[in-house]
């Protein structure tokens, strides 16, 4: 069994669509989602290759959300240090905020005071280590505590069909729902308002997390919307 | 094996159930069918049906069971009571252990676990009905599962079994077949590479029949390899 | 959302949609989710059936062994339940040994099916004193969304409502008759949720929910076995209206184990 079987899968495949092991026909530059052999790129996850701007990426279906220097993310304390909150952020380990980057003055020991375990935050993810830990900071932009509305989780991969062409999809969910929405990159999005508004405006996310590779979704959700 | 050689298990080239020699059992499945898991597949195989499900990456526990440059694959196979006409208790015994353990170590040579140090990642593979073939049919399952998750991987693992019977070299022993045939290989591959990842003998062959039973396997598992990969598209595929 | 990612506002939010007789998934207080169930696909098992309660699923296999009876019942069959919290349901499923949820569970589940008569035990005498068959009821979790009672109870009333008896593979008889059975118990899970009770619980619901009682009627409106879970309380007039509640909204699955 050689690679020449290879080829003979593609055709078989969507336009686009690749699975693990996949040959990427490309002269671009190695991105996300896929791995090296001998010279050839392969990808690595069930996805869509994209190749432009001199890269390769395949974009996964799924997958945990691994973090980003400068992704604002929505996060849950999970456990309470001394000096830090070990916050989870739906990504392989939790995430670490150190007392030093949560804009409070915090003495030592008393973390729990000031976020208790359950409580949520919007923040931002200031470090990611070759090791690949990572640490969360409320010192920037609007970074804060979040005090009211709830969290709800989609797919890390289904963001961008949530936030739609230039923000489109979120804007529509926002004015019809009248409520305040933020979302995190890790797939965790705050949704603030009043009760039903709230319901009305996940039921709207959640509908786009399960279908977001098919076809009609923006129609369905402006129906979804207008009830 | 039981070995009973007396049971005519094959006759004109045509086996008991209807099948040729080189004919596998009808195979379906299905990807994504669980909401918890981040990855899962129900598969059909015969009267095999197994569901696999799978976690991760993610922290691994027990801690000291962490490795600091990779990831682990912790992979548990388990038969339902009711997967089999005299009720197994429930729980591990040997036999799964074995297979969780190979199955582990399978898993482990294509997922690329040195992107995730010391996380883990969790392969769980239950077989609901069985039929023979079953660590075959959860393997696969447990394959497209961890496709379906997003773990990244250089390629899936397709598992397929050959033996003999009276004889004969057949490809995908059922249960009558596995019960009183003559033997049984199990085998895994990496399709891309032809590398094997899990073999297994039970049985006897002559080392003529030991080739013939090699070609017959992989044979098979590439074209389950094309019954996985279309299950993915269909789940997955529909965007243009 | 896996269990250690619930937030506290969930839980605020949460309350305050109940306290209007509402969920986060716009069913009202009393609202079962939607429910289905298939029978028969396991040819291994006696009777088997699959149920979806939501998106929580559950996978019930009944096998019928020949076995001796108990010294203190010798013309009467026995029956035996199990519940498989399968890791691939539930993140928080580590395998190892069954966990005490599970245990709970199994049992909550037996009395249910064992006090409301639903096995007619006296009919699965072979040979008084010597032979009787064994009902083994094994429930596997296959994807846990909460409410593993109720779901776990409607499976195994659809897969004993499915089952035979084998009698010609074991050479008790001429031909295989279906497992006589007589009543029909289905469970009813309520969860506080601040100081309101909500039906059929997510698990998302669970995660925040302080108390949890189950209580099981039979078809005709008499109870055959509850159960009260969880570290919070509930006040007197709370159990009793759950009580009432349960007879009027348990119809819903009663109609989907009728049409199986």
């Amino acid at each position: 069994m050689s690679g020449e079987s290879k080829n003979n899968k593609n055709s078989e495949n969507s336009k686009g669509f690749v699975l693990p092991g996949d040959l990427l026909e490309t002269k671009s530059k190695p991105g996300k989602g896929i791995f090296r052999k001998d010279g050839r790129v392969y990808s690595s996850v069930v996805g869509y290759s994209n190749d432009r701007s001199g890269y390769v990426n395949v974009n996964a279906i799924k997958g945990r959300y691994t973090p980003k220097v400068g992704d604002k993310v929505v996060a849950v304390c999970a456990e309470t240090g001394p000096s830090v909150w070990r916050m989870n952020i739906g990504s392989a380990f939790n995430s670490t905020l150190h007392h030093s980057e949560s804009g409070w003055k915090v003495p030592f020991g008393d973390t729990a005071r000031f976020l208790a375990i359950g409580d949520a935050v919007w923040a931002e993810v200031f470090m990611v280590d070759a090791a690949g830990t990572h640490q969360i900071s409320l010192k920037k932009d609007d970074c804060r505590k979040l005090y009211s509305g709830t969290v709800v989780q989609v797919e890390p991969t289904a963001v961008p069909r949530v936030i739609g062409k230039q923000g489109s999809m979120i804007t529509a969910i926002r004015e019809k729902t009248n409520t305040r929405i933020q979302i995190g990159q890790n797939g965790f999005i705050w949704i603030d308002g009043k009760g039903e508004d709230i319901s009305k405006a996940q039921k709207a996310l959640e509908t786009i997390d399960r279908e977001a590779s098919s076809e009609g979704l923006t129609k369905k959700i402006e129906k979804l919307l207008e009830k | 094996m039981a070995g009973q050689t007396d049971m005519e298990l094959i006759k004109d080239g045509i086996r008991l159930d209807g099948r040729k020699p080189d004919e596998l059992r009808e195979v379906k499945i299905t990807a994504g069918v669980l909401d918890n898991a981040d990855g899962s597949c129900y598969l059909e195989w015969g009267n095999n049906k197994v569901y696999a499900g799978v976690f991760g990456p993610m922290e691994c526990h027990p801690r000291h069971k962490q490795k600091a440059d990779r990831a682990i694959v912790q992979a548990r196979y388990t038969m339902a009571p009711f997967s089999v006409n005299d009720r197994k208790r429930p729980g591990l015994d040997r036999r799964s252990s074995e297979i969780s353990y190979i199955a582990s170590q399978a898993f482990e040579k294509v997922v690329m676990v040195e992107e995730f140090p010391k996380a883990s990642i969790r392969v769980d593979m239950q077989v609901v009905e069985a039929h023979a073939g079953t660590r075959c049919a959860a393997i696969t399952a447990a394959s497209v599962a961890l496709a379906d998750a997003g773990i990244p991987m250089r390629d899936m693992i397709p598992a397929c079994a050959s033996g003999k019977v009276n004889d004969i070299v057949v490809l995908d022993l059922n249960k009558e077949e596995d019960n009183y045939g003559q033997a049984d290989l199990p085998l895994a591959i990496i399709p891309s590479t032809g590398e094997v990842v899990l073999l297994q003998l039970d049985g006897h062959l002559s080392p003529e029949q030991f080739e013939e039973a090699m070609d017959l396997a992989t044979s098979g598992c590439m074209d389950l390899y094309k019954i996985m990969r279309d299950a993915l598209d269909k789940s997955y595929g529909g965007k243009k | 959302m896996s269990s250690d990612s619930v937030s506290n506002l969930m839980k605020g939010h949460m309350e305050s949609l109940a306290a209007e007789g509402k969920r986060a998934d716009g069913r009202s207080i009393n609202e079962f989710r939607n429910v289905s169930i298939e029978t028969g696909m396991i040819n291994t098992a006696e009777g088997s059936a699959l149920v979806h309660l939501g998106k929580t699923k559950i996978l019930c296999g009944i096998k019928l062994l020949i076995g001796t009876p108990y010294g203190d019942s010798p013309g009467s069959g026995t029956m035996t339940t199990t519940a498989e919290l399968a890791p691939l349901a539930d993140q928080s499923f580590d395998p190892g040994p069954p966990r005490e949820q599970s245990i709970e569970l199994a049992r909550v589940v037996d009395r249910g099916i064992r006090e409301s008569r639903m096995i007619d035990f006296d009919a699965l005498c072979i040979e008084h004193g010597e032979k009787v068959w064994m009902v083994f009821i094994d429930l596997y979790i296959l994807d846990n969304n909460g409410n593993l009672f109720d779901c776990c109870t409607l499976a195994a009333a659809a897969a004993l409502a499915n089952a035979k008896i084998p009698n010609v593979q074991h050479g008790v008889a001429d031909e295989d008759v279906d497992l006589p059975v007589t009543c029909w118990p289905i469970s009813c899970t309520f969860g506080k949720l601040g100081d309101k009770v909500i039906l059929d619980p997510t698990s998302d619901e669970e995660s925040v929910m302080s108390a949890r009682f189950t209580v099981a009627h039979d078809e005709n409106g008499n109870l055959r076995a509850a159960q009260k879970g969880m570290n919070g309380a509930f006040t007197d007039a709370e159990v009793r209206e759950a009580v009432k509640t349960a007879r009027k909204s348990d119809n819903v699955l009663r109609e989907a184990l009728k049409g199986i």
